[in-house]
């Protein structure tokens, strides 16, 4: 498979997946990387001063501009992709500091790689040490709305008290009112809702150094219900048993109103790769 | 009793994965649309991230296909593996 030689230069671009002090990165056994992005190559260390990219050569049959438009639009090549891509960034971050960049950061020459590490050099080197030691864990929050409708007016001292002017209201006024605790039952989830995010939010930010709120992405539903808040917090490697058991606190504190949280990670830190 | 916590921790294996749907989608997320954006000289923009997100439910849907690829390669190379053993010894 191999033994044609390496395809000339010409036709390869270079993948960069993440970035590392050059003298930890040069510790890690080479023997034991994960494979690379495609099949046949080699994860390459490429060190410039005290800096180290983490790359591995990809054809530009499939990485140039236009194809790899087109793959792109190739689901299962998409995803088989972005998960090699991070089982590489991954292997570094668990045992070193690394900046991890984004799916698809191509250059067509190992000097392109070599000056975007000089030119950027500071604010690299920035990056890695303010996530030494650190590691990214999400937090999804998923709401059953059948589950906390059917609690909130239990919840609600307005929802109760107008419940029971419906009781004893006419029955014309009563279908005005009924019309009217509808509304309202949809606002106080809304707001319940908020609540719990707020306080998820606030209790969970003492644990961690960073924390970000993300972009839902528009999924359908699961089991859990809606997915509705994502976070994502930078915590230190030995604080997260503290903020686990916080978080499983939460969990327990909500989950009778249909309230689910979920924690996910340990993430190479990828959204606290700016300030 | 079920933990009222669900704890999602990723690992590299993939047979390990339990919640492999799941995963797939956050590490998509996590791998297309985050981490530091360098400009390199091919560079996908945002259009194209967002056109891949457009086809997020083709994307759960092959799932299976993605993690057969992916297993396909282990396969092959833990033969390797055991083959290189083999000649250094």
């Amino acid at each position: 498979m191999t033994g044609n030689g390496e395809p000339p230069e010409a036709s390869q671009a270079f993948y960069v997946y993440c970035i590392a002090a050059a003298g930890a990165a040069a510790e890690i056994a080479v023997d034991s990387l994960p494979g690379a992005i495609e099949d046949d190559t080699a994860i390459e260390l490429i060190p410039v001063d005290s800096l180290t990219a983490v790359v591995s050569r990809v054809p530009l049959v499939s990485y140039a501009e236009e194809n790899l438009t087109q793959n792109l639009t190739d689901a299962t090549w998409t995803a088989v992709r972005a998960m090699r891509h991070q089982q590489v960034v991954e292997h570094f971050s668990r045992r070193i500091s690394v900046v991890p960049l984004r799916f698809g950061t191509i250059y067509l020459e190992l000097a392109g790689v070599e000056r975007m590490l000089t030119e950027r050099k500071q604010e690299l080197t920035e990056i890695i040490d303010r996530l030494r030691g650190c590691e990214e864990w999400g937090i999804n929050l998923y709401s059953d709305r059948k589950a906390l409708t059917a609690v909130i007016d239990s919840l609600s001292p307005r929802l109760r008290e107008l419940n029971e002017q419906v009781a004893t209201a006419s029955p014309g006024q009563s279908y005005l009112l009924k019309k009217k605790t509808e509304t309202l039952r949809a606002d106080e989830c809304r707001r319940e809702l908020q609540r719990i995010t707020s306080e998820v939010d606030d209790s969970l930010r003492q644990f961690c150094e960073d924390a970000r709120r993300l972009r839902v992405l528009k999924v359908e539903a699961t089991e859990y219900g809606e997915l509705t808040v994502k976070f994502a917090f930078l915590i230190k490697r030995n604080s997260f048993e503290e903020f686990r058991a916080a978080a499983e606190r939460l969990a327990r504190k909500h989950e009778k109103i249909g309230v689910r949280l979920e924690l996910t990670g340990p993430w190479p830190a990828y959204n606290f790769t700016s300030e | 009793m079920s933990s009222p916590f669900e704890q999602v921790v990723l690992q590299s294996d993939f047979d390990e994965l339990e919640t492999s749907e799941l995963s797939l989608l956050e590490t998509l997320d996590h791998v297309l649309n985050r981490g530091l954006v360098i400009a390199g000289e091919i560079t996908i923009s945002v259009a194209d991230i967002d056109l891949i997100f457009l086809g997020l439910n083709v994307l759960v849907s092959s799932v299976e296909t993605a993690q057969e690829v992916l297993r396909e390669r282990e396969r092959r190379e833990s033969v390797g593996g055991t083959e290189r053993l083999h000649t250094e010894r």
